[in-house]
């Protein structure tokens, strides 16, 4: 299992990419947990906004595109994670 | 060459107020402001009517603009506040208008720039502040962990520190701060719509003006200016020169970690894409080009011939939300035609930018 954060946008306009493959992590299970708690089909539409951050997040069979107002809770933990997986 | 513009702006159709702002005014309590109150509820009880005339695209003009308090007009009032790297806004109010600059760059910088923005504005189009009508500006500095951002929340500026290793702080480019301050222009006026073309153009006028705010602090003429957005924002780690060029749209860096500056500047290079809001930032570079082609066919300062076209089309009734490249390239020939004359230099400079980048044919 993949997971992808791709963030654009933001003043710099810099797309920037992480992804974890879960299996690879020293604690797949608590990650296969943790995105199957993600409320997936609960993301509805953000009004884009001025040089703020949008997010795509894929994880098969899931996608989902959020602005960056809307990335709390468990959705920032989830990025968080991918980053910190990638050194960042 | 034009005569600049000094002075208050004193035709009605600049000065438009949004409707969340016209509540506010409506629901004033002070008899000092009693007639732009009732003005502000009279224009709500049109907003229906207004607002299906123009299929819902513009907000609308407020003919009371003139009632609101007593203020010399063109005058800055800055306030800047610090979030202490935090996510919440305002922060604590470090600075405010006329106090003395401090130890922090970063609240010296902000408080700067937005004088530097307001006197573009003021001096050269007239326009007092962001919505024209004095409306004060804020900014927030030291926002967020290491974040690598600047943005216009629809009330203020705010500024991240950037991380340190690729980004430096956000408000060390005075660009950066111009363009953050024109898209609360852009929302008080065109008010385009952030995706696709609209939203390109939203962000292709922000570089403009924050270019000019950057030429005209220093006395740049159009063949002097870098044309660069965000010069110095990158550290020394990144091969880079900014994060976009106008001159020449897809040359600003090119990285072993950020990848090559991937911006088009032309429409043969047009990028389709479901990210950043269907490419805002990347197909910007085109509009963005055809603005540098006109600055260097007429020569001299950007902010004068150039810059007054490029805003009297954004102010003016000639946009709608939904504008595209096409719609926008009709609109600054237009208003160069109206203010230079039909075929003359500036005309012909307009016309022949657009051909270039391949938004309009030449048979226009």
């Amino acid at each position: 299992m993949k997971v992808i954060v791709s963030r654009s946008g933001g003043m710099a306009g810099i797309r920037l990419t992480w992804e974890v493959r879960v299996e690879e992590q020293p604690d797949p299970a608590t990650w296969a947990d943790f995105l199957n708690s993600l409320p997936w089909d609960d993301v509805t539409d953000s009004e884009a906004a001025p040089d703020r951050f949008a997010y795509r997040i894929r994880c098969a069979p899931h996608e989902v595109v959020l602005g960056e107002t809307q990335v709390n809770g468990p959705w920032r933990d989830l990025v968080n994670r991918v980053r910190a997986a990638n050194g960042m | 060459m034009d005569t600049p513009h000094p002075g208050p702006d004193l035709h009605p159709h600049c000065t438009i107020v949004p409707p969340y702002l016209l509540v506010r005014l409506a629901k004033l309590d002070d008899p000092r402001f009693a007639q732009a109150a009732a003005a502000a509820r009279e224009s709500l009880l049109r907003d229906s009517q207004i607002r299906q005339l123009r299929g819902g695209e513009h907000p609308f003009t407020y003919s009371g603009a003139r009632t609101l308090p007593a203020r010399t007009p063109g005058e800055s009032d800055r306030t800047i506040s610090d979030a202490g790297g935090q996510e919440r806004l305002p922060g604590r109010r470090v600075r405010a208008e006329g106090q003395p600059a401090g130890s922090d760059p970063a609240v010296n910088e902000a408080y700067d720039s937005l004088g530097a923005t307001q006197a573009l504005f003021w001096t050269q189009f007239g326009r007092d502040s962001i919505d024209g009508l004095g409306l004060p500006m804020d900014a927030t500095v030291h926002y967020g962990k290491q974040y690598d951002n600047a943005f216009w929340d629809g009330e203020r500026m705010v500024f991240g520190d950037g991380d340190g290793q690729v980004f430096n702080r956000f408000t060390i480019s005075p660009s950066v701060i111009g363009h953050e301050l024109t898209h609360g222009v852009t929302q008080f006026t065109a008010n385009l719509q952030y995706e696709g073309q609209s939203g390109a153009l939203n962000e292709s006028i922000s570089d403009v003006f924050g270019a000019l705010v950057e030429q005209h602090t220093r006395g740049q003429s159009s063949a002097e200016a870098s044309w660069l957005i965000g010069d110095g924002l990158f550290t020394d780690q990144v091969e880079g020169v900014a994060l976009r060029s106008m001159k020449a749209p897809g040359t600003a860096y090119n990285d072993d970690v950020l990848g090559k500056d991937p911006q088009p500047g032309s429409m043969a290079d047009y990028i389709e894409t479901d990210d950043d809001n269907g490419g805002v930032h990347l197909n910007s570079g085109i509009p963005n080009r055809a603005f540098y082609l006109v600055a260097d066919a007429l020569g001299g300062n950007a902010w004068e011939r150039p810059g007054r076209i490029w805003y009297n089309t954004l102010t003016g009734t000639g946009l709608g939300r939904e504008s595209d490249f096409a719609a926008f390239a009709a609109a600054t020939a237009a208003t160069a035609a109206q203010l230079h004359g039909i075929g003359g230099a500036a005309h012909n400079a307009v016309l022949q930018a657009w051909v270039t980048v391949g938004v309009m044919t030449g048979r226009e």
